[in-house]
C-alpha cells in the first residue's frame, strides 16, 4: 500500500484553478519533496492531501483510505501546513509534554529536552508560545511534530527560518524518520535540504499531466 | 527636535474625514443617539428611579459605606483597565509616532475621561444618597462630592498610567477596597437590626470640606496635565488597543474579541515555569492540563470563593431570582477552566496533533469545570443555608449535584465560537433585531435548564429532601451525557458546536 496516492486532482480558490490534473505517489517508507516557485500550488497540494481543503475532482488516498477528520487519520499523520494555535497558560515544554502524553509516551523517554535543545528552544522552554518569534514558533511545531509517533509527515517548507546547521540537523532527522519506516511529503525551496533528507525531488509542473 | 503644532493637524484630519461623510450624517447620528436615550429613558424610568432614588431610603449606614467602597473602587479599576487615557487606533498609529506635543495629543482624552468619571461619580453619589440618606438639603452637596471623588480617582488613575510601579500597588489597594465593599454588603444582609443613617453632617461642615477637595482636584489636574508628556508610549498603545477592541466588540456584537484580548494580556504578563502535568499518570491527559491551567489562576479561584457569598445579597429578592443567580454562578465557576475548550473550538489544529476525537476531548474537559461548579454551588448554597435564607435540608448536596450542569453549560458556552451573522433577522415594532448575537448569548446558559429541579426547589422555598437531590443528580448526569453524545463524535476531531 502506498502512503499517498493522488490521481487527477483539481483544486482551487473560487474561480482560480491552482491544481489541474495532479498525479502524485509517495511510497510507504519513502519521501517526496515538491519544489517550485511561490504560488504554484505546493501548499494547496499538501492541504488537499491532509484533508484540510476541499477538492473539486480527483482522488486522494492516504494509506489506502480517505484523508479526513477522523482521529485515526490524525494519529497516523502529522502536518505543519496550518498556522499553529496554542493553549492558554501552557509553556512551550508543556505543549510538547501534552502531545507526547496524548500519544502514550513518557516525556523523559520521548526526549523532549533533547528536541528543544536541537531546535534551539532550550532557553525558551518556559515561554508561552505566543511570546516566541515566528521562527521559534515554527521550530517548536516541527520539534513537536517529530517527537510524537506517526506514519506520515506532511511538512510545508520545514527549512524556513532555520540556520544552516539547523537545516542539516532537521534533514538528518527526516532521513532517520524514513529509515524507521515513516513516509514524508514536503514542499521546499531548498534543493540541498531535500537531497540531504533523502526525499525524491519533484516539481509541481511534473506532477500535472496538463502542464507536462 | 521640532515639535509640530497639533491643532492644525487635527483640524485637517477632521475636515478631510467630514468631506467623506454624507451631508448631515453627524446631525443624524446625534439625533438617533438622543432619540435612543429618550426612548430607553421613557421605557425604564420607573426602574431607573428605583435604582437611583427609591421612594424612601432603604439601606443602612453600613450598606451605604459598603456601596461607596464598591462603586468607587469599581470606577477606579474600570478607569485603569481602559487607560484611562487612550487614543483611537488611527491616532495611536499616526500621531503618537509624529513629532507633535504628547500633552496636546492626550488632553482631549483626559477631558472626555474627566467628564465620564465625574458623571459616573455623581450618579453613584445620587444612588448612595438615595438609598441611605434622609433627603435633607445637603443632597446636592453630596452629589457634588460624588462627582469630585470620581475626578480624584481619574487623576490618580491617569498619574498611575504615566507613573511607575506604585500604580500596581494602588490597583491592589483599590481591589481590596472593592472586596471590602462587597464583604460589607454581605455582612449587612446578615445583620438583624442594621443602623440607619439619621442625619448628614451639616452644610457648614460639608461646604469647606468639598471646597477643599475641589481645590485639591484643581491643583492635581494641573500636575497631571504637566506630567502627561511623560506617559509611556506602550501604556497609551495598550489603552488604545483596549478601546479599539471594545469598539470592535460593540459594533461587531462579538464578545469573544474582548475575552480573547483579556486572556492574551493576562498570560503575556505571567512568568511561568514548566512543570510536569499534575497527576498525569492518573488523570486523562486533557483533564490534567485543565488542572494545571486552573491551578495557575489562583486569583480567579480566590474571586470565586468571594463570589460564593454573592447570592447572600439576594436574600430579600424573589426566591426564583436567587435560584437563577445560583445557577449563573455555577456556570461562571465552571467557565474558569474552559479556556482550553475555547482554543480547540476556535481551531482544531492542536486536537489533530493530539490525535483525539471530539468525544474524548469533551469528556476529558468536563471534569475540572464540573468539580469547580460543584464546589462553588455547594459553598454558595451552604452559606445561604447557614444564614437562614433557605428552608432546612441537605443544600450542600444539591450544590454538588449541580456540578455536571455547570460543566455542560460552561463547555457548551466555550464551544459557541463567533457570533453568526447569517441568521434571519427578526422584524419587531421597534426595528429589526439581528438574531445571531441573541443565539450566541444563550448558548451555554441554555443548558442551565438541566438545573431546573434545583431552581424549582429554591423558588418554592420548601424543605429540601434527598429525593430532590437525587433527581437533580440524575438529570444533571444524564443531561450532560446526552449533550456529549449529541454534539460530539468518535470519528471527528472538530469541536465546534453543531
Amino acid at each position: 500500500m502506498e502512503a499517498v496516492e493522488v490521481e487527477g486532482l483539481h483544486a482551487g480558490y473560487g474561480a482560480t484553478p491552482v491544481l489541474v490534473d495532479v498525479h502524485l505517489t509517495v511510497p510507504t517508507g519513502r519521501g517526496v519533496c515538491v519544489v517550485g516557485e511561490n504560488g504554484v500550488g505546493k501548499s494547496t497540494l499538501l492541504r488537499c492531501v491532509s484533508g484540510l481543503q476541499e477538492v473539486e475532482s480527483g482522488k486522494i488516498t492516504v494509506f489506502g483510505g480517505d484523508p479526513g477528520a477522523t482521529p485515526e487519520f490524525w494519529r497516523a499523520v502529522v502536518t505543519t501546513v496550518e498556522p499553529p494555535t496554542w493553549y492558554p497558560g501552557l509553556t512551550a515544554r508543556e505543549h510538547a509534554e501534552l502531545v507526547c502524553r496524548a500519544h502514550g509516551q513518557e516525556p523523559g523517554e520521548a526526549g523532549i529536552d533533547e528536541a528543544l535543545e536541537r531546535f534551539g528552544l532550550a532557553k525558551h522552554a518556559d515561554a508561552i508560545p505566543p511570546s516566541l518569534s515566528s521562527g521559534q514558533k515554527q521550530r517548536l511545531v516541527l520539534a513537536i511534530a517529530l517527537l510524537r509517533p506517526s506514519s506520515l509527515l506532511i511538512l510545508d517548507e520545514p527549512e524556513q527560518r532555520l540556520d544552516r546547521e539547523g537545516r542539516a540537523d532537521v534533514a538528518g532527522l527526516l532521513a532517520d524518520y524514513m529509515a524507521g519506516g515513516g513516509s514524508l511529503l514536503m514542499a521546499s525551496h531548498d534543493d540541498d535540504f531535500a537531497i540531504a533528507s533523502g526525499a525524491a525531488i519533484t516539481t509541481m509542473e511534473s506532477l500535472s499531466a496538463v502542464a507536462g | 527636535m521640532t515639535t509640530v503644532p497639533l491643532a492644525p493637524v487635527r483640524r485637517w484630519i477632521l475636515r478631510t474625514q467630514s468631506a467623506h461623510r454624507e451631508r448631515g450624517a453627524t446631525l443624524s447620528s446625534l439625533y438617533i443617539g438622543a432619540l435612543t436615550v429618550a426612548i430607553i429613558g421613557g421605557m425604564l424610568h420607573r426602574q431607573l428611579a428605583e435604582v437611583f432614588w427609591p421612594p424612601h431610603p432603604d439601606a443602612s449606614g453600613l450598606a451605604g459605606a459598603s456601596l461607596t467602597a464598591l462603586l468607587y473602587g469599581l470606577l477606579y479599576l474600570a478607569l485603569r483597565r481602559f487607560g484611562p487615557l487612550a487614543l483611537s487606533r488611527a491616532a495611536a498609529s499616526w500621531l503618537l509616532t509624529a513629532p507633535v506635543s504628547r500633552r496636546s495629543l492626550l488632553i482631549p482624552s483626559l477631558r472626555i475621561a474627566a467628564l465620564v468619571a465625574a458623571v459616573i461619580g455623581a450618579l453613584a453619589g445620587v444612588a448612595i444618597v438615595g438609598h441611605t440618606a434622609p433627603r435633607t438639603p445637603p443632597v446636592a452637596l453630596l452629589v457634588t462630592a460624588g462627582a469630585l471623588l470620581g475626578l480624584v480617582l481619574l487623576l490618580i488613575a491617569a498619574a498611575a498610567q504615566a507613573g511607575g510601579r506604585w500604580g500596581v500597588a494602588v490597583d491592589t489597594l483599590m481591589s481590596l477596597v472593592f472586596a471590602a465593599g462587597f464583604a460589607g454588603l454581605v455582612t449587612d444582609t446578615t445583620l438583624d437590626q442594621p443602623v440607619a443613617v439619621t442625619a448628614w453632617p451639616p452644610a457648614r461642615t460639608l461646604v469647606p470640606l468639598i471646597a477643599g477637595v475641589a481645590l485639591v482636584v484643581l491643583i492635581a489636574s494641573a500636575l497631571v496635565v504637566r506630567g502627561l508628556a511623560r506617559t509611556p508610549s506602550d501604556h497609551i498603545l495598550d489603552a488604545s488597543r483596549t478601546a479599539g477592541t471594545l469598539f470592535d466588540t460593540a459594533f461587531g456584537m462579538e464578545p469573544s474579541f474582548l475575552t480573547d484580548m483579556i486572556e492574551r494580556r493576562y498570560w503575556s504578563r505571567r512568568r511561568l515555569r514548566s512543570v510536569a502535568l499534575p497527576l498525569a499518570s492518573r488523570l486523562p491527559v486533557l483533564t490534567a492540563q485543565d488542572v494545571l491551567l486552573t491551578l495557575r489562576r489562583r486569583r480567579r479561584l480566590l474571586t470565586l470563593v468571594f463570589l460564593a457569598a454573592f447570592p447572600l445579597l439576594l436574600g430579600n429578592a424573589p426566591a426564583w431570582l436567587l435560584g437563577a443567580a445560583v445557577l449563573l454562578g455555577t456556570l461562571t465557576a465552571a467557565m474558569t477552566a474552559t479556556g482550553n475548550v475555547r482554543t480547540d473550538a476556535g481551531n482544531a489544529v492542536l486536537l489533530r496533533l493530539l490525535g483525539l476525537s471530539s468525544r474524548q476531548a469533551v469528556l476529558q474537559r468536563l471534569w475540572v469545570p464540573g468539580v469547580l461548579a460543584a464546589l462553588w454551588s455547594a459553598a454558595a448554597l451552604t452559606a445561604l443555608d447557614l444564614l437562614g435564607d433557605l428552608p432546612p435540608g441537605p443544600w450542600w448536596a444539591l450544590g454538588l449535584a449541580l456540578g455536571p450542569v455547570g460543566a455542560a453549560a460552561a463547555v457548551h458556552r466555550a464551544r459557541a465560537g463567533f457570533v453568526r451573522n447569517d441568521l434571519l433577522p427578526l422584524d419587531t415594532p421597534m426595528g429589526t433585531l439581528s438574531t445571531g448575537p441573541l443565539v450566541n448569548a444563550v448558548m451555554g446558559p441554555d443548558l442551565l435548564l438541566l438545573g431546573l429541579p434545583a431552581l424549582l426547589e429554591i423558588a418554592q422555598h420548601n424543605p429540601l429532601s434527598w429525593t430532590t437531590v437525587l433527581v437533580q443528580a440524575v438529570v444533571g448526569v444524564i443531561g450532560a451525557r446526552a449533550y456529549v453524545s449529541g454534539t460530539t463524535e468518535t470519528t471527528r476531531t472538530e469541536l465546534h458546536a453543531s
